[in-house]
């Protein structure tokens, strides 16, 4: 009895040590990183600092300088959250608005700082930062009075001055100079009245604030003494939004036109084009524009002075369509190579979030920023290569005429024949150099491997920009950019379904996005080749109907396509593609309001050739006046195995799991008078319509976290109270016997699952969790947690497990559970990417690769991760570092060894006898 | 119209002993709920009333008409094809509040279940119903109804059993338990209490193994001897 609590002691151990870490020489080797800076907001290129370098804040809250010549960041800082990391200005020092320190100033001039960020609104952050470094210098901060007007607070810079202007609409703009570099206020706020200013109609250029009242501009220059308003006329009413022009001073751009409201500044106002800069050439100051026609990315310039052209830097660069529409962000000319327009660098942003250089007629470097706001990933598997297809094929032959099999003898054994007389046809031409010349796949290296680790990875991203990407190399094989959609209402993002996998091989998979026109509304389908980027199926689909919901299918028959089913805003149920329509009979909907909190669950039938939807049933989460909102939804995994039905209790009997794949997890949260905050846990068996559990916190609020997978839930909130993130975890088991164990029905389910429930402590702020899935479901499910330090940690389920016992009895020793301690640990050794940090990671992903033991893993947030995780330790792999030089070796030399003391022995055998 | 009023009694100790002790409204209330069910030609016909005086007790009266020979033959008809029987639920609150519920299950299992069926319904954590799902005690069944099931149904009045499902505590992470524990054990541990609870060989290794090699080289040092 004690040897057996001693074993129980030992397989603790044991489990407690399946978490183990990566060793020093196999970092890199399966895993890789992105980094990202965000969608580009302000730029300054500098090619005639003693390091050339371009100087860049994004949408994302980042600064950072990236290299001239590649692209590469050379340094990042990644700010803070928005919308206190949110940058409202970057101003580097020798580069101002103002003429006076404009492109004459000395480079590196000692004005106090090097370049300066002001972000967020209340405080407002103003940050100096030293350019070479990155590093972090000074930094002051301002609280406004008013936090919401100052949310519209704009910030310039003219002459050492930073100046604050905070508009209180219809009424007036509150004025606060402030010395950049130290923060002192230079005198008191000065009020400007001005009761034409709407949030619509104004900007900022430079020191002027422009508004524009019909056919003209009122203009108040906010740095001069007089603070008198100005009317400028306008030939025609501006029917887009204007925009200011960056490196002039008062000159704004009003549907593709300049126009300048400062009597010293000039302008060419015969040009048209979408987008501005300004700059110097040949010392002189030069108006840069660009525009695209029929894919071809035109580069003009003009004298500032006397509007003639710079035809040196004239040029048209090949602009592929995926980059979405360009947008001339700054450029800069090197001053010694004087008449050649070879050395300026353009810098453009486009709507597809890339951030692109165009330098001597070519497109120099890109960077492809949509990818730090992934919403979607799935793993495809790559083709197989030509033979294994045929051979697949083959094996696909025989299973399918599995009846005829035995009268087909004849048939079978010559397909065989032929077959391999191909295969030995085809290697003998591969060996001699006549073969097929490989398929573009093939010679990207896209073809599967033998254990399926190397897959393709589509990646969704919230500009419409899709990726494929290499998981092993992380190489960018194709990319697709849909312009005009967008995510859905309800804070639902736009979907990337695999509607066929590579799995039948003469067929080639197929991926579908849907999304929602930004125009009006309605949903749009866009079907692709996942291996290739090429559309397929003819490509975008524009739906005349709102989607509510969508749902697959079954594989059909004959072309092992997955439908979608899609419920409309009026309930009507359409299949795409149209020949699996009869495959959507019997199927359940739901659809969830997270505004109301009102579940309501749909029954389709598919008679007479139409698809119609019966509304069965309703769920009302909102309580009485629907202050509860819900706040995450979480399904299992569809693909998800459950290997084990039940789990071995210390007295050998069976527990067993109450498997149910039609449960979904509903969080609401609502203020409450006397608990602050509540939030509640629903189980729903979205089939039936049953509320299977209710369970209920008392001040606890979001961030929420939630993971739901097999017989178990764990998720992560924050504890208002004591001020920490906790998580709880459940599991459901349905007792020591199993009502059905063939066949799950909701509709006959067993009533009442018996929940065990714990919580814990994690010493970490959570943003997001995820279990570990594999092909099978053999292997030990991990949860992921992604931390906001950007560190993945791998928790074993055993450390999050319910049934941990609070008291050391031997029953729990047996069943195999580890005491319960409160808090959870993070040991180091258990971060999945070690020194890796994800910067503001998001979400993690996980899919089964070919081998039982290996999980998928990518992460995303401004940052891109990818790694694999062997939750049970690579059981059915050999190790990396396997010997494979020194087994043969043994084994020859056994093999050889005996064979010659045999020899040896018969011999002496041989001299004995003769003896 | 026979009336029939019935009462249930619900053992909450049905619900696991665990789940008992907090599943309790800070304060009970009554509801009543208007149950109407899709066996009309025109829509949903009038079925019963179910009367809940305290949530926190769950006794319910149920009141309901038996079924006439029409709604009998449509209940029929759904089931041969196989079609839900739907419930609307109207819940009326001590306040005057409605809320309307809906829920479905299949005509044949009814028919199967000689009208049995169990009116679940969901609470939330302040009392208010969250969902309310009728369903029939496991029954061995087909999935679909022949003649033959059709025509054993010798009720025409519905039997329903009323459970309610309240909202239950979440847990919170058990320190003070644990520092108790660890407590207990550094006091026994002080007092000399402890109790050496190690496996045998655990215990007395360090002695085994030399007895146990000295048996083995002395054996060795034998056999060589006896050569």
């Amino acid at each position: 009895m004690q040897a057996k609590g001693m074993l129980a002691g030992l397989s603790a151990l044991l489990l407690l040590s399946t978490c183990s870490a990566l060793y020093e020489d196999q970092i890199k080797k399966f895993d890789w990183r992105g980094v990202n800076v965000g969608a580009l907001r302000q730029s300054r290129v500098d090619l005639n600092h003693f390091q050339p370098r371009i100087l860049l804040s994004t949408n994302e809250g980042v600064v950072a300088s990236v290299c001239v010549k590649t692209g590469e960041i050379v340094w990042r800082q990644v700010l803070e959250q928005k919308p206190r990391g949110d940058i409202k200005l970057l101003q580097v020092s020798g580069f101002s608005d103002d003429s006076s320190d404009t492109a004459a100033a000395p480079i590196g001039s000692n004005m106090g700082f090097d370049m300066l960020t002001v972000q967020g609104h209340a405080p407002a952050l103003v940050r100096g930062w030293n350019t070479n470094m990155g590093a972090l210098e000074w930094e002051w901060s301002t609280m406004p009075l008013n936090t919401e007007r100052a949310l519209d607070g704009l910030w310039f810079y003219s002459r050492s001055v930073l100046y604050h202007v905070v508009p209180t609409w219809k009424s007036h703009l509150e004025v606060t100079a402030y010395f950049a570099s130290s923060g002192h206020s230079t005198g008191s706020t000065s009020k400007v009245m001005a009761s034409w200013i709407t949030p619509e109609n104004c900007l900022l250029s430079g020191t002027y604030y422009i508004c524009v009242d019909g056919k003209q501009l009122i203009s108040l220059d906010l740095v001069s003494k007089s603070g008198q308003a100005f009317r400028t006329a306008l030939e025609a009413e501006p029917k887009s939004k204007l925009q200011p022009l960056a490196g002039l001073n008062g000159v704004l751009i009003a549907d593709g036109k300049l126009i300048s409201v400062n009597k010293d500044q000039a302008v060419c106002s015969g040009l048209q084009s979408s987008s501005y800069a300004v700059g110097t050439f040949n010392y002189r100051k030069i108006l840069a524009y660009a525009d695209v026609a029929s894919g071809i990315l035109k580069i003009n310039a003009v004298y500032l002075d006397n509007c003639s052209p710079v035809a040196e830097l004239e040029q048209g660069v090949p602009f592929p369509e995926h980059f979405g529409t360009p947008s001339l962000n700054s450029f800069d000319c090197k001053l010694k190579r004087n008449g050649e327009g070879k050395g300026c660098l353009f810098l453009f942003s486009t709507s597809a979030e890339s951030i692109l250089a165009v330098q001597g007629g070519r497109i120099r470097w890109s960077r492809e920023e949509a990818l730090a706001n992934v919403i979607d990933t799935q793993f495809v598997d790559l083709p197989l290569a030509d033979t294994e297809g045929t051979l697949e094929n083959e094996m696909k032959g025989k299973a399918v005429d599995f009846t005829s099999f035995e009268r087909d003898i004849v048939s079978a054994f010559l397909r065989r024949i032929t077959t391999q007389a191909v295969q030995i046809r085809s290697l003998f031409l591969h060996v001699i150099g006549l073969g097929p010349p490989p398929t573009a796949t093939q010679r990207a290296g896209l073809v599967r491997d033998s254990f399926g680790l190397h897959k393709m990875l589509v990646v969704l991203t919230r500009s419409g920009k899709i990726f494929g990407i290499d998981n092993i190399s992380g190489k960018h094989h194709w990319q697709l950019y849909l312009p005009n959609v967008k995510g859905f209402d309800n804070a639902e993002q736009m979907r990337l379904i695999i509607q066929r996998s590579a799995k039948h091989f003469p067929l080639q998979p197929l991926c579908t996005i849907l999304a929602q026109d930004a125009a009006n509304g309605n949903g749009v389908l866009y079907r692709f080749n996942p291996i290739t980027g090429q559309a397929s199926e003819g490509g975008l689909l524009q739906l005349d109907y709102k989607v509510k919901q969508l749902s697959l299918l079954g594989e059909t028959e004959n072309d092992f396509v997955k439908g979608i089913l899609l419920l409309d805003a009026s309930n009507k149920v359409h299949v795409y593609p149209q020949h699996a329509t009869s495959l959507a009979d019997g199927l359940y909907l739901y659809t969830a309001d997270v505004k109301t909190s009102e579940l309501t669950g749909y029954f389709v039938k598919y008679a007479g050739g139409q698809l119609s939807s019966t509304h069965i049933w309703n769920v009302r989460l909102g309580g009485h006046n629907s202050e509860q909102q819900i706040i995450g939804v979480a399904g299992k995994n569809p693909i998800e195995h459950v290997h084990s039905q039940g789990r071995v209790l210390g007295d050998r009997s069976v527990l067993y799991k109450y498997i149910n794949p039609n449960l979904v997890a509903f969080v609401t949260q609502a203020p409450d008078a006397t608990h602050k905050s509540i939030l509640n846990l629903y189980l729903v068996d979205v089939v039936s319509g049953s509320v299977i559990f209710t369970m209920t916190h008392r001040k606890v609020r979001a961030p929420l976290s939630i993971v739901h997978s097999e017989n178990w839930l764990a998720y992560s909130y924050f504890n208002e109270k004591v001020r920490r993130t906790e998580i709880t975890t459940i599991e459901l088991y349905e007792g020591k016997s199993q009502a059905n164990s063939s066949v799950w029905s909701s509709l006959q389910a067993p009533p009442m699952p018996l929940v065990e429930r714990q919580s814990y402590i994690i010493p970490t702020i959570v943003e997001a969790l995820r279990e570990t899935i594999t092909e099978r479901g053999i292997t030990n499910k991990h949860v992921l947690i992604g931390t906001s330090s950007g560190s993945i940690v791998e928790m074993p389920w055993h450390l999050l497990d319910p049934r941990r016992p609070i008291a050391s009895t031997t029953q729990g020793r047996e069943e195999g559970a580890i005491p319960y301690i409160p808090e959870l640990p993070l040991p180091t050794e258990s971060h999945i990417n070690y020194n890796q940090t994800i910067a503001r990671l998001r979400n993690i992903y996980t899919a089964p690769s070919g081998l039982e033991s290996t999980c998928l893993v990518v992460a995303t947030g401004l940052d891109l991760f990818v790694t694999r995780v062997a939750p049970s330790k690579t059981f059915d792999l050999l190790k990396e570092d396997f010997d494979y030089i020194l087994i043969s070796i043994v084994l020859v030399a056994l093999t050889s060894g005996s064979l010659i003391v045999k020899h040896l022995a018969s011999r002496k055998l041989l001299k004995q006898a003769w003896k | 119209m026979k009336m029939n009023l019935k009462m249930e009694l619900v053992l909450l100790a049905l619900f696991s002993a665990v789940a008992g002790s907090w599943a309790f409204l800070e304060h009970d209330s009554w509801i009543t709920v208007e149950l109407k069910h899709s066996l009309a030609s025109d829509g949903f016909s009038f079925r019963g009333n179910v009367t809940i005086p305290s949530l926190n007790s769950g006794l319910a009266n149920v009141a309901q008409p038996a079924l006439t020979e029409v709604e009998l033959d449509i209940l029929k008809t759904l089931a041969r094809q196989n079609e839900f029987y739907r419930l609307k639920a109207t819940v009326v609150y001590s306040n005057g509040a409605k809320a309307q519920f809906l829920t479905s299950n299949k005509a044949c299992r009814l028919l199967q279940a000689q009208l049995n069926d169990v009116l679940w319904i969901s609470l939330d954590p302040s009392g208010f119903v969250t969902g309310i799902t009728v369903s029939e005690d496991a029954a061995p069944g087909n999935a679909e109804c022949t003649q033959e099931d059709l025509d054993k149904l010798a009720e025409s009045q519905f039997s329903t059993d009323v459970l309610i499902r309240h909202a239950e505590l979440a847990p919170v992470p058990d320190t003070a338990g644990f520092i108790q524990k660890v407590e207990r054990e550094r006091e026994a541990r002080e007092r000399g209490e402890v109790r050496d609870n190690r496996g045998f060989f655990a215990k007395y290794w360090m002695y085994i193994v030399p007895v146990v090699l000295l048996v083995l080289v002395s054996g060795a040092t034998n056999q060589d001897g006896a050569k």
